[in-house]
This record gives C-alpha cells, structure tokens and sequence, in this order.
C-alpha cells in the first residue's frame, strides 16, 4: 500500500489586507495553509519586510546597525530614501520614538509634521509606529491619522486602552489598524474583536502579537502566534484570521548580545555579524510562525531572510 | 450533586476583616444566607493561617456553627488548623484538601480516619500541578493507595482533579474533563469535587457565572459528585437540583458533537451552547466569546 502523507485540513484563510495606496500598494495575508506549507495550500503574498526609519537621531545604536545608514540618520526623509533607493526597501516603518514622555517628548503636531513629511516624500506603503505610550499615542496617532488623511497609513501599536480613540480616527481618515496586545492569544483576539465592533474593517487591521528577540522569551510570542494561525486556518475562528506584523528589528539592537564588543568578550566573535545573523534568525523564525510583514533594520539581515522567503517557496 | 458554598472565604473584602479580627457578625450573616440558598455543606477557608491558624479555625467552625446545622468543609493548608476545626466540628467533616505533599499528606492522612471525616484528594503532587489527564491518573492511583493503607475507604475520597481558567490554556480544562470521564475505573467508588469558580478565573465577573454553570453541567455528564460554588448563583442550584434538564440535555448533546444552528435556540441556550464550545476548545476564549 502507498504511503500516503497525512494532510491538515484547511477551514479557514488568513485575509488580506492592503498596506499603502496606488502602484506602489502591497498585499499581505491570504494563506490557506500553515507558514511555508506549499504543499497543503497557498501562500497568494509573500511575507514582506519593512524598514526602519527613526523621527529622531538614534541614541544607543552599535555601530554594525548605524554604519549603513551613515549620514541620514538625522532627516528620516533622506533615511527613508537611502532605505528605499539604496537597499531596495518595499514599505518603510517609521518609529516615533522622539515622541516617548520619557525621553525627547516630542509634541503631536511636530512628530506629525515629520510623518506627513516622510509620506509625502516615498511613494511605497508607510507604517508609523508611536512609543507604545497610551495616552501619548492616542493623541500623537490621531494627529497623524488626521494630517496624512487619505495616504492609508499603517498605524500602531493599539492597545485595549487606546483602542477607541486611535481606531475611531483610524476610521474617519482611512488608515490601518495594527492591534497589539502583550502575548496572549485570547487578549489578541478579544482586542480584533472590539476593534471590529467599534467599526474598523475587516481589511484595515493587520495584528501585532508582540515580539521579542531569540534568547529574550521568543518561543513565547512563537506559540501565540502559531496558536492563532491554528484558531484562523483550522477553526474557523473568523476574529483571527489577520495577518500579523513583527517589531522585531528595535528587539534584537537593543540586547545585550549585539551590543557587547568582542574586544569585551572575544568569544562572542565579531559583533557586526552577530547583530545581523541574530536579527536575522530572530526575522526567520517569526516567519515560520506566520509573520506577515516584519519591521527589521539592517540591510544585510534583510538580505538573509528575503533569501530564505524565496528558498522555501521556490517551485 | 452536593453543593458546597464558597463565599466564606478569606479573600473576600467583608469576610477577611471579619476573620482577622474575631467579628463574628459578618460570617454568620453569610452563612445563614448561603445555608437559605440551599447549598449542603460550607466551605470555610481561612487560608494559609501560618500565624495561630488553629485557634482561628476553632473560632470560625464554632461561630458557624452556632447558625447553621450543615456540614462544613474545612478549608486551609495549615494541619494545625485543620486538626483543631475538626475537634469541634459536629457531624461528619470534610477536610478540604490533602494533596500527595508529603507536608500535607504526612500530618493530615490520620486526621481522617482519627475524627471519622471525608476527605478531598488535591491531585496537585510533588512536582506541583499535573499536566495532562495522565499525570491525574498516576497521582490518583498513589493518593488512594496511601489512604487505603491508613484504612480509609475510597468512599471517603472525594477527588479534586484541579479545574484551571478557561481564559487560560485550554487544554489544561480539557486534561481535567478526560481524566473525569476516566476516574471511576481508575478508582471505583472515590467522589469528586471541583473548585468550580476556577474556571472563570480572570473572566470579567459578571460573565463568570456562565462558565461556572456550562462546565459544571459538562462535568456532571462525567458524575460529578460535588463542587465548591457560588452559593448565591440560583440558576446554577437550579441546574443542580435537576430543575433545568433541557438545557443539561442541550449541553450534553454539543459535547456529543451535536452542532444546532444557534438562530434556532433561544438566548439562554445559545449562551450554553457557546460557552461549551468555548470549553471544549473547539472556539478559542476571548471575554467577548458571547457576543460573537
């Protein structure tokens, strides 16, 4: 008899969502069948990355993640040119991280400004992502919504307590909806949940399940988002079938890991291949958990993990 | 199916107090009105009661008693404590709870057969909370060998196999349900008993009674013998007392695989319907699972 090799069974399809607008809009989502399983169903849009741009300076960068952005690190408008120009950037996140009260606290109208400035400027879909601070967010991220009317911006984190606010004006200029909730499945999904019932639609909320870096818990955010890959391909579970989007790049620069000079420690090796091969396994292994778009930095890990996207989905 | 009140408790911003400072006003109150809500026995739980927990419980078994004729359930980790309520307990105890630890297996076993008591049997073992339905299996089998051997019969166990939030990981719920529908052969004759509000642990509260009423009529298809509840939630006594066998019969039908078109049910039912679907993991839990 021949062996015949069992099958998951498929109920359910992941949407899709379009980021950006006009020629140069992407599509992200629609799998019917579990990260990178071809041979049980489809993958109509593959995983994309976003890059990276700062509203500010960066402060505690190792040199590995500064050197190939060299000289545009003060005006996120050239930054996100170079991204887009020199390393061949598809959607540029820009990270609001002036705006955090604990640091530059950057007002609204100005951390606006630099957003519609910025969007003006690239014609490729644009995440903006605030300080993950409720109460700043809400009142910086309605101001974006409002001054980028129309461009169909990508914009988040929205939490249970900032949900109403950002999501009504998300609404109201047309914008998307990344819903972010702190490693939990069933906080995720009451969160698309309430979204959904305060009117945002069903193609303008990608999810944010929270990410980390490997060594720093990873395996957790890889099991909730497994876990809701399951709920939405195999039970039907309509309030999870969204595509999920990784911050994962600001994760892997800011450990310890990558910042340790090998001088400091010589057998942790050369440090610039460090950061990028951690950022880039943290990215890969993301993917293998149902990642859809992924925030990363560093163009070389970048090139890693586009290798690897086309590797496993090669005919 | 017996029920056991829960509501004195030394979590509870009335009753914690009130213990502490020997006011004996506030738990009689409960008690005579969980005693009117028709519950069989009562759970006293004082909780851990390091300090001077043994004159504590004598204190709150007495002034219970001094209101109510039901048995009590005896609630708390301390043997000391759990030795000295036993002293003045009238009637027949319940000894809530002695787990495979040996600090509490050790002192409280001959408790049970010294003051003629029933016991519940925590499966919660040496490496803590069991895993799967075959981790309660073993840890059932060695608790009710050790009680045998003081001479306890297994009709004087009664089971607690550890209920945990459905908001939680949900296979742990079902672990609990399978190894239940397996526990009579595994040890003829032992009771159960369930912490029934476990389940709807980190639910917004006014949900919670939906869950707690949903999983108890799940468990009773398995023969629940007992559980420690809410003695002030009506419809669940009512479920209890037989009073509401066509939405027992409802419940008993989806966890059959039944799968009726919820726009044919009426509002209640579907509630019913969905919170099963919810705890057999067939739905995933958020707190919004009724509305959707």
């Amino acid at each position: 008899m021949a062996l015949e090799i069992p099958k998951t069974s498929y109920s359910g399809k992941i949407r899709e969502i379009r980021l950006g607008k006009g020629d140069k809009s992407i599509t992200v989502g629609g799998e019917t069948a579990y990260p990178f399983y071809l041979f049980e169903g489809g993958i109509p849009n593959l995983p994309k990355i976003a890059m990276e741009v700062y509203d500010s300076p960066p402060e505690e960068w190792p040199e590995a993640a500064l050197e190939p952005f060299a000289g545009v690190t003060d005006d996120p408008v050239a930054w996100a040119k170079k991204c887009i120009n020199d390393y061949g950037a598809e959607i540029i996140c820009l990270q609001l991280i002036s705006t955090d009260p604990n640091g530059l606290d950057r007002g609204a109208d100005e951390a606006a400004e630099v957003v519609k400035r910025v969007a003006d400027a690239i014609d490729i879909p644009l995440i903006v992502w605030g300080c993950s601070n409720e109460e700043k967010d809400t009142e910086v991220l309605r101001k974006v919504s409002e001054v980028c009317q129309g461009k169909n911006l990508i914009i988040g984190p929205v939490g249970e307590g900032d949900h109403k606010k950002i999501g009504a004006s998300a609404i109201g200029y047309h914008h998307t909806v990344i819903a972010s909730t702190p490693i939990d499945v069933n906080l995720a999904k009451q969160l698309n949940i309430l979204l959904g019932n305060l009117g945002v639609p069903d193609d303008s909320l990608i999810m944010d399940t929270t990410v980390s870096s490997i060594g720093y818990g990873i395996e957790y955010c890889y099991s909730v988002m497994e876990r809701a890959r399951m709920a939405g391909l195999t039970q039907q579970d309509e309030k999870l079938q969204f595509p999920v989007i990784c911050n994962i790049g600001k994760e892997v620069w800011k450990a310890k890991e990558v910042k340790i000079a090998e001088k400091e420690d010589p057998k942790l090796g050369d440090a610039r291949k460090r950061g990028i091969l951690m950022e880039a396994i943290s990215a890969m292994i993301l993917l293998l958990a149902g990642a859809d778009v992924l925030i990363m930095r560093h163009p070389e890990a970048i090139k890693l993990v586009q290798e690897m996207i086309a590797e496993l989905t090669a005919e | 199916m017996l029920l056991i009140g829960e509501n004195v408790n030394i979590m509870s911003e009335t009753i914690g107090p009130a213990l502490r400072g020997r006011n004996p006003k506030p738990i009689q109150e409960l008690a005579r009105a969980e005693t009117e809500a028709g519950v069989d026995y009562l759970d006293l739980n004082i909780g851990p009661a390091r300090k001077a927990g043994d004159e504590l419980m004598t204190w709150v078994v007495n002034t219970v008693q001094e209101v109510t004729d039901l048995p009590l359930s005896l609630d708390t980790t301390n043997p000391a404590a759990m030795e000295a309520g036993l002293k003045v307990h009238k009637g027949r105890a319940l000894i809530n709870s002695i787990s495979l630890q040996p600090e509490r297996l050790e002192p409280e076993l001959p408790l049970v057969k010294k003051y003629d008591a029933d016991m519940i049997g925590l499966l919660w073992g040496t490496e803590g909370m069991p895993r799967d339905a075959a981790e309660r299996c073993v840890l059932v089998v060695d608790l009710v060998y050790r009680a045998n051997q003081l001479g306890i019969p297994n009709r004087d166990i009664w089971i607690d196999p550890i209920l945990t939030p459905a908001s939680g990981e949900i296979n742990q719920v079902k672990a609990c349900f399978e190894f239940m529908s397996m526990l009579n052969d595994i040890a003829p004759e032992c009771k159960s008993v369930v912490g029934l509000s476990n389940i709807s642990n980190g639910t917004p509260t006014h949900l919670r009674p939906y869950l707690n009423r949903s999983c108890m009529i799940m468990l009773m298809k398995y023969g629940l013998y007992s559980a420690i509840v809410d003695a002030f939630d009506s419809e669940l006594i009512k479920i209890a007392r037989g009073e509401m066998p066509e939405i027992v019969k409802l419940v008993h039908r989806v966890m059959d695989g039944e799968k009726p078109n919820l726009s044919s049910l009426s509002q209640k039912e579907a509630e019913y319907v969905k919170t099963v679907r919810v705890l057999t993991g067939e739905a995933l839990y958020s707190h919004s699972w009724l509305e959707i």
